[in-house]
């Protein structure tokens, strides 16, 4: 059932296209496509998931040819967790999206060939067909972006096209430095071919540089993170809420898989100096990311700094190359796009009750939306990293990694990072709960209906939900680290 | 010592946090929520009380939780340490949650849910902190713990208490990032962090600069909520939140889960053995040696009550962490010991103070001049406590204190300095109480001694804000500051051109002038006497007696109170000495 | 050195397109020809890949043929899936710039800054 993988990307691709058909005849037609859609893409994720559990690793040959020639889908448990988070965030995104707006159809379709871009980053073995999925990816997602009614959305949605594009066409000319030297673009071949050629080339340097270059654009790690502010503050909740779950996520998933399965640590061994760049800038982005998340007033600014500063910690987990930093930073990585979708949608919902998205709107907020507020609280103290949360999990192992290897900076910052998280948290806290409310006649002035905008029920829910989530994927973690320390360990011999 | 699987420890850990739903069910109804309150702690000192002749025994009641991170399992193990602490916090969160329903009804305070949840989600986690079994699963406690109370700090919602707020966290979770520092090193260094009597054998033998650098994260963690100096100013600060969450979590509970950890570290992370070898024992002693003596001073000075008993517990809590740091048996069983002395009578103190809150809305030492017409029993069970504070016999602090000296004449050497520091100690404990007590007692509004070491001007000259009016009266300390800037003139005297304060107090003696600032005193001059028994209500004039008499019970009857008992197990545990 | 030149020059020139089309991305104030220069910026690299995949006398890879040394295809259907993407991120880009233009009544970087602070 190795054709499940190819299915994974296809099928999201085919119903992207029945919204647009069928929404001229059906009004609906866009919502239920794409959830029906997403349902089957999470059953074949199932299926999948059941066929590694059988085989261990599953891959498959793209047209039948063999790789190293073709094209290879490969998926092992990393991967299956990954892609069933894509499908199911964008359910969550579908069912809190329902009632706020009157999205047209080529919003679903959008957001259906970003699902299957995604799901091809994250199945793919093959370093130029990740090229072409994260180019998938990023189309969709300016379009996503753009998608809100607002100007200012344009404007982030053009920035965000002209640096991910510059960023992926770095990565494109990575790929073909590797391309050149060694003539093979399957992963797996091209780790035995660059030891083959050997690690100091120039060329091969370039390609890795270049490649993190375009990923880290893509992953937002600073100073390539520019775009993101803009495009998670300007695009609507619900596109917000999908592409901070997983599009860096996607990106960052990318640098562990070109990092590890293609240079693999001989490289770092070889060459310290790129890795220890790679270390630098995610150090400094889990830094400034958190000092300036601390600067903002408008609450989504604030959490895209966040972003910045969390994707950080999972990059330096994988560059510090060892075995529990890398597993902390792959827990981290699903964890974060748990806490950070959870965090949006309960940002979306306070909103509606705030009528605005600034700190101070939040005053007092607690006694008017008393379920957002709690599920806010938790989750902010999740990705501080309180344990036994999630958030406590990924960075518990980070550090010890760190430390294992002897890089007592990284183990600092790292550490330290959990203050600078409560620096900018505990001040929304604190102004949700322990501030008396401004006035609230600004609402009263509105259409004449009720005096209090009500939240739907299926924002108080999904918070809800994701953020008892976030608590107990953090007691299960382990269930998680014990099925992917022999993938880790894998790579690391 | 045999392990036995058991439901209970879980149980003990679960009923509060159950008790937070039926809390917040309640909320429209206050009588059923108060009920609540109180079933839960009944509850939870229920089944920590039926864990108590087990541990006696030598048997541990032990639950599994499973492995959380790779290599460590959390379980909650009710040992004799962790029940010298889980017990001491259930049975004064049981008294504590009466006199919050008199307090909090009292003052008619808003969000009484939301304190009453959080206050059973923080001894929730104070249980759990004193179960767990290894540094992880304390450390998990640890932060929920913070989390918990933050809510109890800000909860007047002013700006003082949200300023307050936002300091205790900043200081607690910077000692919690020490901690997990600490932890992980330990982890590395030995593959261990389980708590194991005598110590992880591993850390004797491993290199001594990364063991001292262990320790010093873990003790300074720790010594965050234990308010050692310098990181102590957070404790002051706090004192914003309602008397009891003062009393419980800032006396008792919060503060002693930092004690705690530190007594963790010390008997069963690293023993008294490496300890001593390290040489990090006697470093230990000396910050807290420090403490004990700059925070006496510090109090004397404080013209705030609750600031007044802050700075006392400061000083207080350092006792432990002596006795921890000295290492003999008898200074361990002293240090020990001093957790529940210390607690009872402390709690009896800040009960004093919230009920003379409630009941009169005095704040200020200096405004409570003959207050004890009208709260005698109040006062008097105020007396008791500040006795036992000093050390004197018959109340808890001797015993505990008697053990400290003989332990620190023990470890030979440097040994005396800190025996004369405890000796120093109590008697600035006595020049801090006792002016207090004798104020109350001997004195009225009308005829007051001045204080001069509150009022005096560090470094002599007055100063004066430019631009504003002398003010006209003389006991108005700022409550909040440390550096009292104000201008001490007496009522009655105008010989205002003088800065010294016996030039201006020819008498030392405040003569009553009918036009003083009645206004500042809001209108309490004379005390009125109540009937007896009517000082207050009974909800939180009973646990005020109640923590008295426990106060009175351990120095009297120390080896009958069960926390002596479990001391000794602890300490023979540990050194394999039993005193 | 004129040598390297003289038979590399195709890297020159890659080197070159990459150079003034990330120039123009990054000075123009004009959209559009910021546009233009991510379109000069990309076809820099494909110029690269498609030298990097050529052989002096090869021939078409049809081996029933036969002849010289065969050029392999796999460069030239990479770069035209990258043509491919390129023209589909123009029209999204395009496509931006028109909304732009008609929200704002502006094509110039710095005006279109000056609007959105003032808005």
């Amino acid at each position: 059932m190795s054709e499940t993988l190819a299915l994974l990307v296809a099928l999201p691709v085919l119903t992207a296209l029945v919204p647009v058909v069928l929404g001229r005849i059906w009004q609906r037609a866009g919502w239920t496509v794409a959830f029906v859609g997403t349902v089957l893409h999470l059953a074949l994720v199932v299926q999948l998931a059941r066929a590694i559990r059988v085989e261990g690793t599953v891959s498959y040959a793209v047209g039948n040819f063999a790789p190293p020639i073709g094209i290879e889908l490969v998926g092992d448990w990393i991967s299956a967790t990954l892609v069933g988070l894509v499908s199911i965030i964008t359910l969550i995104v579908l069912i809190f999206e329902r009632d706020r707006n009157d999205s047209s159809d080529a919003f679903y379709s959008e957001l259906l060939l970003l699902t299957a871009g995604l799901s091809g980053i994250f199945v793919t073995g093959d370093l130029f067909n990740l090229y072409v999925f994260l180019e998938i990816t990023g189309l969709a997602t300016y379009a996503l972006v753009a998608t809100n009614p607002s100007p200012r959305a344009a404007v982030a949605s053009l920035k965000y096209l002209l640096v991910g594009t510059i960023g992926a066409s770095l990565y494109l000319l990575g790929v073909g430095y590797l391309y050149i030297s060694t003539g093979t673009l399957n992963m797996a071949d091209l780790s035995q071919q660059l030891a083959e050629v050997g690690y100091t080339s120039p060329l091969i340097l370039t390609g890795f540089v270049l490649i993190m270059i375009g990923l880290g654009v893509k992953t937002a790690l600073f100073p390539l993170h520019t775009w993101q502010p803009d495009a998670y503050t300007e695009s609507s909740d619900s596109v917000t809420v999908h592409i901070a779950a997983l599009v860096s996520t996607a990106a960052a998933y990318a640098i562990f898989r070109v990092t590890f399965a293609v240079f693999t640590p001989s490289f770092a061994s070889a060459v310290p100096v790129a890795l220890d760049a790679l270390t630098i800038a995610a150090l400094l982005s889990i830094i400034l990311g958190s000092v300036f998340a601390i600067m903002q007033t408008n609450l989504k600014r604030m959490l895209a700094y966040s972003s910045v500063s969390q994707f950080g910690l999972v990059i330096v987990g994988v560059s510090v190359i060892n075995e529990t930093a890398l597993v902390g930073s792959l827990v981290h990585l699903v964890g974060h796009a748990v806490m950070k979708a959870g965090l949006f949608i309960a940002i979306g919902g306070l909103s509606i009750v705030a009528g605005g998205y600034e700190l101070e709107d939040m005053r007092g907020i607690a006694q008017r939306a008393p379920i957002l507020s709690a599920g806010f609280a938790v989750l902010a103290f999740a990705l501080v990293g309180v344990p036994p949360a999630v958030g406590f999990v990924g960075k518990w192992n980070i550090v010890l990694g760190a430390i294992n290897s002897g890089d007592w900076i990284v183990a600092v910052v790292v550490v330290t990072s959990t203050l600078l998280t409560l620096a900018y948290f505990a001040r929304v806290i604190e102004r949700m709960y322990f501030n008396s409310p401004i006035n609230i006649d600004q609402t009263a002035a509105t259409d004449g209906g009720q005096a209090r905008p009500s939240v739907p029920f299926q924002t108080r829910a999904l918070v809800s939900i994701l953020a008892f989530a976030s608590v107990s994927f953090g007691l299960v973690a382990i269930q998680f680290i014990a099925a992917i320390t022999p993938i880790v360990g894998g790579y690391l011999t | 010592m045999t392990d036995i699987a058991s439901l209970r420890p879980l149980a003990a850990v679960m009923i509060p946090f159950v008790g937070i739903f039926a809390i917040i069910a309640a909320r429209s109804r206050p009588n059923i929520r108060e009920a609540a309150t109180i079933l839960t702690a009944l509850s939870t000192l229920a089944v920590i009380g039926s864990l108590v002749p087990a541990v006696l025994n030598g048997t541990v009641h032990v639950f599994r939780l499973g492995v959380f991170v790779p290599g460590i399992e959390i379980a909650l193990r009710a040992d004799a340490l962790g029940m010298l602490f889980a017990l001491l916090a259930s049975l004064l969160w049981l008294i504590t949650s009466f006199y919050s329903i008199g307090y909090m009804r009292g003052l008619d305070e808003h969000a009484q849910t939301r304190y009453f949840a959080s206050f059973a989600a923080s001894v929730g986690t104070a249980v759990g902190v004193a179960f767990a079994s290894n540094l992880i699963a304390l450390y998990i406690f640890y932060e929920l713990l913070t989390v918990a109370t933050y809510p109890l700090v800000t909860h007047d919602e002013t700006q003082t208490a949200r300023r307050a707020g936002r300091k205790y966290l900043a200081y607690t979770f910077g000692g919690g990032i020490a901690v997990l520092t600490g932890t992980a090193i330990v982890f590395w260094t030995t593959g261990s962090v389980t708590f194991t009597a005598g110590g992880i054998a591993a850390l004797g033998t491993t290199d001594p600069v990364i063991a001292r650098a262990g320790f010093a994260l873990l003790a300074g963690g720790f010594g965050v909520k234990a308010a050692l100096i310098p990181v102590h100013s957070w404790l002051p600060d706090a004192m914003v939140a309602p008397t009891p969450v003062s009393g419980l979590l800032h006396a008792v509970a919060v503060v002693k889960s930092g004690v705690f950890g530190i007594a963790r570290t010390v008997l069963d992370v690293y023993g008294p053995a490496t300890v001593g070898d390290l040489g990090v024992g006697i470093v230990l002693a000396t910050v807290a040696g420090a403490t004990i003596l700059i925070a006496s001073i510090i109090a004397l000075r404080q013209d705030n009550l609750k600031r007044r008993l802050a700075y006392s517990t400061i000083s207080q809590l350092s006792y432990i962490v002596l006795g921890l740091g000295l290492l003999s048996p008898a200074a361990l069983i002293g240090g020990l010991l001093h957790i529940p002395a210390h607690a009872f009578m402390k709690l009896t103190l800040f009960f004093c103070a919230g009920a003379i809150h409630v009941e009169t809305h005095t704040d200020n030492i200096s405004e409570m001049a003959g207050i004890g017409r009208r709260m005698p029993l109040t006062m008097a069970a105020f007396g008791v406590a500040a006795l036992g504070m000093a050390g004197l016999p018959l109340v808890a602090g001797f015993v505990s204190k008697w053990y400290l000296l003989i332990g620190s004449v023990e470890s030979g050497g440097v040994g005396g300095v800190f025996a004369l520091v405890l000796l120093t100690s109590g008697i600035l404990n006595i020049g801090y109480f006792w002016p207090v007590v004798y104020q109350a007692f001997f004195e009225t509004q009308n005829n007051a001694d001045s204080k001069p070491v509150i009022e005096f001007n560090m470094g002599g000259r007055t100063a004066r804000t430019d631009g504003g009016t002398e003010s006209e009266n003389s006991m108005t300390a700022s409550p909040v500051s440390e550096s009292n800037t104000n201008q001490p003139e007496s009522p009655g005297s105008h010989a205002g051109s003088s800065n010294y304060a016996v030039d201006r107090h020819p008498s030392d003696h405040h003569a009553e002038s009918a036009d003083d600032a009645s206004s500042h005193m809001e209108g309490t001059r004379a005390w009125k006497e109540p009937a007896l028994g009517n000082e207050s209500t009974w909800f939180m004039l009973g646990p005020i007696a109640i923590a008295a008499f426990g106060a009175i019970l351990i120095g009297i009857l120390p080896a009958e109170m069960i926390f002596l008992r479990l001391i000794n197990i602890i300490v023979a545990g540990v050194t394999g000495v039993s005193l | 050195m004129l040598e390297l030149i003289g038979t590399h020059y195709s890297y020159f020139a890659y080197v070159a397109l990459v150079g003034i089309g990330l120039y123009a991305v990054i000075e123009s104030s004009n959209l559009v020809k910021k546009l233009i220069g991510l379109n000069i910026f990309q076809v820099g690299i494909f110029l690269f890949f498609i030298t990097g995949g050529y052989i002096t006398g090869g021939v078409p890879p049809r081996v029933a043929e036969g002849g010289g040394p065969y050029v392999s295809p796999l460069p030239q259907v990479l770069i035209l899936t990258a043509i491919v993407v390129g023209v589909s991120l123009t029209a999204v880009g395009l496509a931006l710039i028109v909304r732009i233009y008609e929200e704002y009544g502006t094509l110039d970087e710095k005006v279109l800054s000056e609007a959105q602070i003032n808005e």
